[in-house]
C-alpha cells in the first residue's frame, strides 16, 4: 500500500475568531487529481494554502509522504519546494515573462542552460511560445494566468496545487487547461484544484473533495464520487 | 551690491571654479553620500523588518522611527558632539571637527528617513509579492530580495529623501565639523558663514549649486517613478 501525499488530522485554521479551515480527516493519495468544491468562502483557498504550507494551521497534523510537518522548525519551508501552488489571482513580478517563469529555477538553483530550455517548454506547454521576453506586467489577463501556469509548471513539483484556474478564462484557455492537467495526473503529479463547480469537478474525473463552510462534506463528496464513477466507471481514491 | 550683481559675480565664481567653492561643494557631496551609503545600510533592513515583522514593540519603534524623521539637526548635533568630544566615550578617536563626524551626525539624521519610507514602501506592495515567492520555493532572503526588487522605486525614493535632507542640512555639519576651511566647510554652513560676513555673492554662488543638485535629484526621482510606471 503506497503512503499518502498528505494525510491531514483535525486540522484548524483561523482568521481571528472566524473559522477558515476544520477538517478532522482527510487523505490525498499520490498522484492523480482531486478537485476541492465548494462555493465561495467555503475555505477553498485556505485549504489550499495549508496543503502549500504557506497557511499554518492554528490546531492539527498534516504529514507529507508519510512524515509530520514540524511547523515550528521552519523546516517545512523546503517543502515548499515540493509543492506548488498556483493562485486564483496570480501576481506577475516586475520583468520579462522568462524571469517570472524562471523564478522557481532560479531559487532551485538551476543552471542557466537548463534553466532556458525548461522555460521555452514551459511556456510551449500553456499555448504562449516566444512569449519570454514581453513584459510580464502588460500581459492580459489570460496570459498572466498562462504564465503563471508556466511559472508552476517549470518547477517540477510533486505537488501542483491550482486555485480556481477555470475562473474567468476563455474557452481555449479552458480546454488547454484540462488537457494538460490530465497529462499531469497521468504522469504521476499529484494535483490538487479548487473549483465551485461541482459538475467541472464531476467532468474531470478527480476525486472530489467537497468543502462547505470550511468543513468536509462527506455526503456531498460521496454523492458526486458515486455519479461519477456510474457516468465514466473510473476508480476514484477513497477518502 | 544688488541681488542682479550678487548673482553675476556667483556665477562668475562658479565658472572661475573658485577654490572655496569647489572645496564646499566636494566637501558636500562626499560627506552626504557616505552618510546616505551607511544609513542605507541600516535603514533599508530597518525599515523592511519593521513592516514585515510581528513583534510588542511594532508599534511603538514606529512610533520613534516617526518622531526621529523631525528631530532638530542641531540636537543630533549636539549629542553625537557629546560622544566626540575629548571628555565623550569616544573622544579618544579624534574625530571631532573632521569629516568623519559629519558623516556620524548625517548618517543619524538619514537613517530614520530612510527606514519610514522603507517601511510604508514595503507596507504598500502587493500583498501577493511574499505568497507568491515562497510557494515558487524561494527561501526566506530570496523572498525578502524580491520583495525588495518589487518595491525599489519605493526604496530608491527614501534614498534619495535622506538624501536631499543631509545634503541641505546645517546643524549637524556646523556643529560636528566645525566649518574649517578646505576641509569641513560644506556649502550650507559656507552659505551661514559667507552671508554673516557680508559676501552675499559667495553664498548665492553656493546656493545656486545647491539648487541646481536639488534639482537634479528630483528629476532624477522624478523618472525613476516614471520608470515604475512604464
Amino acid at each position: 500500500m503506497s503512503i499518502p501525499k498528505y494525510q491531514l488530522s483535525s486540522i484548524r485554521v483561523l482568521y481571528g475568531d472566524t473559522l477558515g479551515v476544520a477538517v478532522d480527516k482527510l487523505t490525498i493519495v499520490a498522484g492523480g487529481l482531486h478537485v476541492v468544491v465548494g462555493s465561495n468562502g467555503s475555505g477553498k483557498s485556505t485549504l489550499l494554502g495549508v496543503l502549500a504550507f504557506l497557511n499554518k494551521p492554528e490546531h492539527g497534523e498534516i504529514s507529507f509522504d508519510g512524515v509530520p510537518v514540524e511547523w515550528e522548525s521552519g523546516k517545512y519551508s523546503l517543502l515548499r519546494k515540493r509543492v506548488t501552488l498556483l493562485h486564483q489571482n496570480p501576481y506577475m513580478f516586475s520583468g520579462t515573462v522568462a524571469a517570472n517563469v524562471a523564478f522557481g529555477l532560479v531559487a532551485r538553483n538551476i543552471g542557466k542552460k537548463d534553466t532556458r530550455s525548461v522555460v521555452r517548454e514551459s511556456l510551449e506547454r500553456v499555448g504562449l511560445p516566444g512569449f519570454e521576453p514581453r513584459n510580464a506586467k502588460r500581459l492580459s489577463g489570460g496570459e498572466t494566468r498562462r504564465v503563471a501556469l508556466a511559472r508552476a509548471l517549470a518547477c517540477n513539483s510533486e505537488v501542483l496545487l491550482l486555485d480556481e484556474p477555470l475562473a474567468h478564462v476563455d474557452r481555449t484557455s479552458a480546454t488547454l487547461l484540462e488537457n494538460l492537467v490530465a497529462t499531469l495526473a497521468s504522469g504521476g503529479i499529484t494535483i490538487v484544484m479548487s473549483s465551485h463547480d461541482e459538475r467541472w469537478g464531476a467532468r474531470l474525473g478527480g476525486k472530489v473533495i467537497h468543502l462547505e463552510d470550511g468543513k468536509l462534506d462527506p455526503a456531498a463528496g460521496q454523492s458526486l464520487y458515486n455519479e461519477f464513477s456510474r457516468c465514466h466507471g473510473r476508480d476514484n481514491a477513497n477518502s | 551690491m544688488g541681488f542682479v550683481e550678487s548673482l553675476r559675480m556667483a556665477l562668475a565664481l562658479i565658472l572661475a571654479g573658485d577654490r572655496d567653492v569647489v572645496s564646499a561643494i566636494t566637501t558636500s557631496l562626499d560627506v552626504a553620500i557616505w552618510s546616505i551609503v551607511f544609513a542605507s545600510l541600516v535603514g533599508v533592513p530597518v525599515g523592511i523588518a519593521v513592516a514585515l515583522g510581528n513583534f510588542p514593540l511594532k508599534s511603538v519603534i514606529r512610533v520613534m522611527l516617526n518622531s526621529l524623521m523631525a528631530m532638530p539637526t542641531v540636537v543630533i548635533g549636539l549629542l553625537v558632539y557629546g560622544l566626540l568630544s575629548r571628555q565623550g566615550p569616544l573622544g579618544s578617536l579624534g574625530l571631532l571637527f573632521t569629516p568623519k563626524a559629519i558623516i556620524i551626525g548625517q548618517a543619524i539624521l538619514a537613517t530614520p528617513i530612510i527606514a519610514n519610507y522603507t517601511l510604508g514602501a514595503v507596507q504598500g506592495a502587493d500583498e501577493r509579492i511574499l505568497p507568491t515567492a515562497r510557494t515558487l520555493g524561494a527561501n526566506y532572503l530570496q523572498c525578502i530580495f524580491q520583495l525588495g526588487r518589487e518595491v525599489r522605486f519605493g526604496i530608491v525614493a527614501a534614498i534619495i529623501a535622506g538624501f536631499g535632507r543631509v545634503i541641505s542640512e546645517v546643524g549637524v555639519a556646523m556643529m560636528l565639523g566645525g566649518n574649517i576651511r578646505l576641509y569641513t566647510r560644506t556649502m550650507t554652513t559656507a552659505i551661514a558663514l559667507e552671508t554673516s560676513k557680508g559676501d552675499f555673492a559667495f553664498g548665492l554662488a553656493l546656493g545656486v549649486i545647491l539648487i541646481v543638485i536639488s534639482l537634479a535629484v528630483n528629476v532624477f526621482l522624478t523618472v525613476a517613478q516614471e520608470g515604475r510606471h512604464a
